[in-house]
């Protein structure tokens, strides 16, 4: 998959303010791309989008989406951000109303905020927040120590938004998607957009998902997670209980947990910032949370944590590695 | 002949490991990681070329990001090795090699130099460790 659109994490967290530690009125929205910063800069083509369902029916209700300019002569590139709401929500086009216009991409190690009205936004490249032992995980379970992503890059798009711009009922659902022109696609079809990758709770279709089931998760919408067949001849959710199956759980509690997982979206109270799986903050450590569910207690943890270079305030992504660190020492 | 076979004298067959001149193997294989309940999240993939008559020759190990049916080109970074071959031992259909990373630069703390590489013909299939763990591969 193309990096620029290949998304990496999605979060949902209340957008605390300091002085006012027990209301939240306000949340951040984070959707990463580019993993490794293989690419260098966000896909012009493309439509990044941050679905809101409000009424728990695995559709959207309201989505944010973010479109980039080409990146221009001068090594700039500009975001254009729209909130869609009713049959605009899920038209895989850029309809909606503008909330914010023209934002720089931050390709620096300083961080460049668009702010309209209500909504914050900020777009560039980024220390990537992910913690995980990949190294352990690759080598069954034989966990090293070692943060594999400590040091990464990522491509973030963080959008903070007051919640009355999420609907009026609290529990809402979250999840990600990016849509490219079906003409890009390695067998072109038309003009129309066509979702390739899309991502909820982390690391789902990493987990439960092969071979081509993957590419067919990452297409469908949240709505079919539960239904859609395989190339098993099962559907996922009866695919997702086999693999927990698998770890010893019985067909019922299997069943449950999987109906839990699956659709694939972030459940999130806005009320709340307990932290996942009441939406996901940049600290929540997603990876034990998900070991130990999975596999019903057998690996409880991968051994690292949080990382350090989070910001205490918007855009609250980290300072990129290794671009312009000499600068600011200086 | 039984296909895959090492002959005295390093003839192979196997439509799997090419034999590029008369002494000269050339071998591909890759396997999925993590092996075991867990779908695969990367290609661990070893390949090299063999001189069967000097037990000399070079090997690489490269971790890309997707499953081997999927594979990217994206190696993961800090998981690639250059070995050199320095041992060959040749028992019927399996090659026994053994190397070492020259640079040891690109070992992790702790990882030993020394590399053990398995090619079963006969089955098709090889073997190596991945940071400890025997990992088995599927020879192309």
């Amino acid at each position: 998959m193309d990096a620029r659109v290949d998304i990496t994490d999605v979060y949902a967290f209340a957008a605390q303010e300091e002085d006012d530690e027990e209301e939240f009125s306000r949340t951040a929205l984070v959707l990463n791309v580019n993993p490794l910063t293989l690419a260098s800069a966000f896909d012009p083509d493309a439509i990044y989008e941050v679905l809101v369902d409000t009424d728990a029916d695995a559709t959207p209700d309201i989505t944010f989406k973010t479109r980039f300019s080409t990146v221009g002569s001068n090594g700039r590139q500009r975001a254009t951000v729209v909130r869609a709401v009713g049959a605009d929500a899920n038209s895989r086009d850029f309809s909606g109303k503008v909330i914010i216009k023209n934002a720089p991409v931050s390709f620096g190690r300083e961080e460049r905020i668009a702010e309209r009205k209500d909504f914050k936004f900020f777009a560039g490249v980024r220390s990537d927040p992910f913690f995980f032992d990949l190294l352990g995980f690759l080598a069954g379970f034989k966990f090293t120590g070692s943060d594999f992503f400590a040091d990464k890059n990522v491509f973030g798009t963080v959008l903070e938004v007051p919640n009355s711009a999420l609907g009026t009922n609290p529990d809402i659902g979250v999840w990600s998607r990016v849509l490219i022109p079906a003409k890009d696609l390695e067998t072109p079809g038309n003009g129309e957009l066509v979702q390739i990758d899309r991502m909820g709770r982390p690391a789902i279709n990493t987990v439960f998902n092969h071979g081509a089931d993957k590419v067919t998760f990452n297409t469908i919408e949240p709505s079919g997670d539960r239904t859609t067949v395989t190339t098993t001849g099962k559907t996922f959710l009866a695919n997702f209980e086999d693999v927990l199956g698998s770890f010893g759980y019985d067909a019922g509690s299997a069943e449950n947990i999987a109906k839990i997982l699956l659709p694939d979206i972030l459940t999130f109270n806005f009320n709340s910032n307990a932290g996942f799986l009441n939406g996901r903050k940049l600290t929540d450590d997603v990876i034990d949370i998900e070991l130990n569910l999975v596999t019903k207690g057998a690996v409880t943890t991968d051994g690292v944590g949080p990382h350090t270079d989070l910001l205490d305030e918007f855009p609250y992504l980290g300072r990129p590695h290794g671009i312009g660190e000499k600068d600011e020492q200086d | 002949m039984a296909a895959g076979v090492f002959l005295p004298g390093g003839v192979l067959t196997s439509g799997r490991v090419l034999q590029t001149s008369k002494n000269k193997l050339k071998f591909r294989a890759v396997g999925g990681l993590p092996q075991g309940a867990f779908p695969s999240y990367a290609s661990y993939v070893v390949e090299g070329t063999i001189d069967l008559k000097t037990h000399s020759g070079v090997a690489t190990k490269n971790v890309f990001a997707g499953p081997p049916e999927a594979m990217s080109t994206i190696a993961l970074p800090g998981l690639s090795r250059t070995i050199r071959i320095t041992e060959v031992e040749d028992s019927g259909s399996v090659l026994r090699v053994k190397g070492v990373v020259d640079d040891r630069s690109q070992l992790r703390q702790g990882e030993s130099p020394l590399v053990d590489i398995t090619i079963d013909s006969g089955r098709d299939m090889a073997s190596s460790s991945f940071l400890n763990s025997e990992v088995s591969l599927k020879l192309e």
